[in-house]
């Protein structure tokens, strides 16, 4: 049976983690999401207002995240995948900045990963298609990036991996960076025999999927055995919400609007044997304090009821 | 390139249509012709306008042999010869779209497949080269073994009338939602029509994009271009909304709108050179048939837009040397983009505090230095204030090769300048 994971954003609080990674075991879940980029807001960094977090040396940061590792363990909960801060590069933001978001945070970020002994760290890739006029050149800059810390990959047996992103033009969605299953593919495997490492792999976002109308089946098939981890997430097609699957409809016969049984299909065409991880944060901000732990339970029977269909 | 619109022609009664074609200057139209799929016994209840069975089943019968595909040539004989006698052209023919009910299959594929052969036979007649003929809407696992018999038994007809069949991405439905179907994917329509041609032994078999379904479908469209390239024989230009799959008048759907810059970007980078055909017939359809002449004729000047957009290239190279009026942002966006593959020789600008200073490398004249230019020398306005600027030109007796430049759609952005405006923001 896969096992089960969801993010610790709004659950693991840092005053006593353990209290959460409980919460999460109660639920059924065996692995968690560490939710790094909790630690330095995206919406904070567009506005170039950095919390400075990641300034503490590296010693600082393990001792911070200590009792997190420490409760994780002691509950039985893997962190399985990490999320590093993002972006990681700002388009009309300061030199400094950029260049503290690539210098310090990354590698801080792999650093912590290394720490949680956690094998995969999902990243955002540079989002420049629109300045720099085409996806290759806009590739050739993540690329570049990623040569940055793919050494430190390799030395810490990590998978950086790359996500599906989405844009937006006038309000419209579209296609951001690596959406393309077939380049991402090349790219995953052009780097791994460069690096003669499995340094790069690659995170499905079915939500962000979904805002662009990806073939679930298609996409997930062509990735095949470079598809490493998940974040699992509904939405209504026009926004990105990180709700919980099968939560939308669209039409009066009220089936779900997104693609459930492609997501399946897909994930055993490909004998995936990676965590079911849901990106689900939302859903719990948005329930009351007291039906925290339902939903999460609720969002767990989710899971399970994947693994099943999954596994045949 | 080549300019059309959509077919706003009633093949019964052409002769309106016609005339408001030609009052508009369109060149050219897209017919899609339509055809009547028979309808099962359980389809036959509820027909419009007549609420007993027998009359559902005598009009079911009715619009079977009226709508039949072998009266396809037929029905549009009449368009066809008015659209000669009006010197209008026909861009190309498409089979109609069609969804079926998946125990229909067998009677859906000869369908349509007798749709397309007896357009490709229409095309003949009409002497187009085109006829779009979209994938068979099948399941993923059987859509390249189905669709490649369908089309390679259409390779002889279309050999023999000397017409190209041209792909198109499609849609598809799940849940309410529309989501990539068949060569939405460019990799995937590349692919098959490779594979198509090798298989028929030349080439038969090209590409029609639709903007609206790959704006549906939240492609990157600049990618999809690039990745087709050479296969791209048409285009049709239109708004579609994130729900459902219409046809807008570009730029009109303001809550939801089409990458444009990837359009035109890719279009450029392929150096695209087809059918550029706009269909608004949604937008059409919302307005009163009084005010329709004046929609196709913005129309018409949206498309052309359109045309000179992607091939502002080719405006450049038409002249063996060049300068250009503006000494701004515009100017600017012209030096990175142009500046190497076109140098010009200077620039102008109003303002005479500039007269005599450099600009991006450019030295700053008058626009008196207009006056002496070359005959082979193209003056390029770089200046939102288009008009004022050629009339001035005008009235300084400067009136050969004035051309408009211009930077909404450029190849890349200026970064540093972007780089301002975001952190203005």
């Amino acid at each position: 049976m896969l096992r089960l994971g969801v993010q610790t954003n709004n659950v693991i609080e840092d005053n006593c983690p353990q209290d959460g990674f409980a919460i999460l075991k109660r639920a059924g879940f065996s692995c968690a999401d560490f939710s790094l980029n909790g630690y330095l807001k995206n919406t904070d960094v567009y506005k170039s207002d950095i919390n400075h977090f990641f300034s503490q040396s590296v010693q600082d940061l393990e001792a911070f995240f200590g009792s997190h590792k420490q409760g994780a363990a002691e509950e039985g909960i893997l962190i399985s995948q990490m999320h590093m801060p993002y972006p990681i590069y700002v388009p009309g933001g300061d030199k400094e900045l950029n260049d503290y978001l690539r210098e310090v945070v990354a590698p801080k970020s792999m650093a912590l990963c290394s720490f949680f002994q956690c094998t995969y760290i999902v990243i955002h890739s540079y989002k420049l298609a629109l300045y720099l006029g085409s996806e290759r050149r806009e590739w050739e800059q993540t690329e570049q990036f990623l040569d940055t810390i793919l050494p430190m990959a390799k030395e810490m047996g990590i998978t950086i991996c790359i996500e599906n992103l989405y844009d937006s033009v006038r309000g419209h969605l579209i296609e951001g960076p690596c959406c393309n299953a077939v380049k991402a593919a090349e790219r995953i495997d052009r780097i791994n025999d460069k690096y003669h490492a499995e340094v790069l792999g690659f995170c499905f976002d079915t939500g962000h999927a979904n805002l662009i109308g990806i073939d679930f089946e298609d996409f997930i098939t062509t990735l095949g055995h470079r598809l490493k981890v998940l974040h699992i997430h509904d939405n209504d097609g026009r926004q990105d919400l990180h709700q919980i699957p099968f939560t939308f409809t669209a039409t009066r016969e009220n089936k779900s609007s997104t693609d459930w049984d492609g997501f399946i299909r897909g994930l055993r065409n490909i004998q995936y044997n990676g965590v079911l991880n849901f990106e689900t944060a939302p859903v719990l901000s948005a329930f009351p304090e007291g039906m925290k732990e339902a939903a999460l339970g609720f969002i767990a029977q989710i899971g399970h009821y994947f693994a099943e269909q999954i596994d045949g | 390139m080549n300019i059309s619109c959509q077919s706003i022609i009633n093949p019964e009664r052409p002769v309106q249509g016609i005339i408001d074609i030609r009052r508009a200057e369109f060149e050219g139209v897209f017919l899609r012709v339509s055809a009547h799929f028979p309808k099962s016994g359980s389809m036959q209840e509820g027909g419009s306008g007549c609420s007993d069975a027998s009359c559902n089943k005598s009009r079911e019968e009715w619009l079977r042999k009226k709508y039949s595909p072998e009266t396809i040539v037929e029905r549009y004989e009449e368009t066809i010869e008015k659209c000669k006698e009006s010197n209008i052209r026909i861009s190309a023919v498409s089979t109609p779209g069609l969804a079926y009910k998946v125990d229909e299959e067998k009677k859906y594929v000869a369908f349509m497949r007798k749709c397309a052969v007896e357009g490709i036979r229409l095309c003949s007649q009409a002497g187009c080269n085109y006829m779009v003929v979209p994938p068979l809407r099948m399941e993923n696992e059987r859509a390249w073994e189905s669709n490649r018999e369908f089309y390679l038994t259409l390779a002889e007809t279309a050999r023999e009338y000397g017409v190209r069949i041209l792909l198109k991405n499609q849609e598809k439905e799940t849940g309410g939602r529309f989501v990539r179907g068949i060569c939405a994917e460019s990799f995937q329509a590349a692919e098959w029509i490779d594979r198509l041609n090798a298989e028929a032994g030349e080439e038969v078999f090209g590409f029609c994009l639709d903007i609206g379904i790959c704006s549906l479908c939240g492609n990157d469209i600049h990618e999809f271009i690039s990745e087709l390239g050479q296969r791209i024989r048409m285009v049709v230009l239109k708004d579609c909304s994130w729900q459902r799959e219409t046809a807008l008048l570009p730029f009109t759907c303001v809550d939801s709108g089409t990458d444009w810059l990837g359009v035109i970007r890719g279009l450029r980078d392929v150096e695209f050179d087809g059918e550029l055909v706009i269909d608004f017939s949604g937008t059409m359809r919302a307005f009163s048939p009084l005010l329709r002449p004046a929609l196709y004729k913005l129309a018409k000047e949206t498309v052309k837009y359109f045309s000179w957009q992607i091939g502002l290239e080719q405006g450049m190279k038409k002249y063996k040397k060049l300068v250009l009026f503006g000494a701004g942002n515009m100017c600017r966006n012209y030096m990175k983009n142009y500046g190497e593959k076109y140098p010009p020789l200077f620039t102008c600008d109003n303002n005479s505090k500039l007269w005599g200073t450099e600009f991006c490398g450019l030295e700053v004249k008058s626009p008196e230095a207009l006056k002496n230019l070359p005959e082979d020398c193209g003056i390029f306005i770089c200046n939102i204030y288009y008009r004022e600027i050629e009339e001035q030109l005008r009235a300084m007796g400067v009136e050969r090769n004035i051309e408009y430049f211009n930077d909404e759609y450029m190849q890349s952005f200026d970064f540093n300048r972007l780089d301002i405006m975001a952190r203005e923001q």
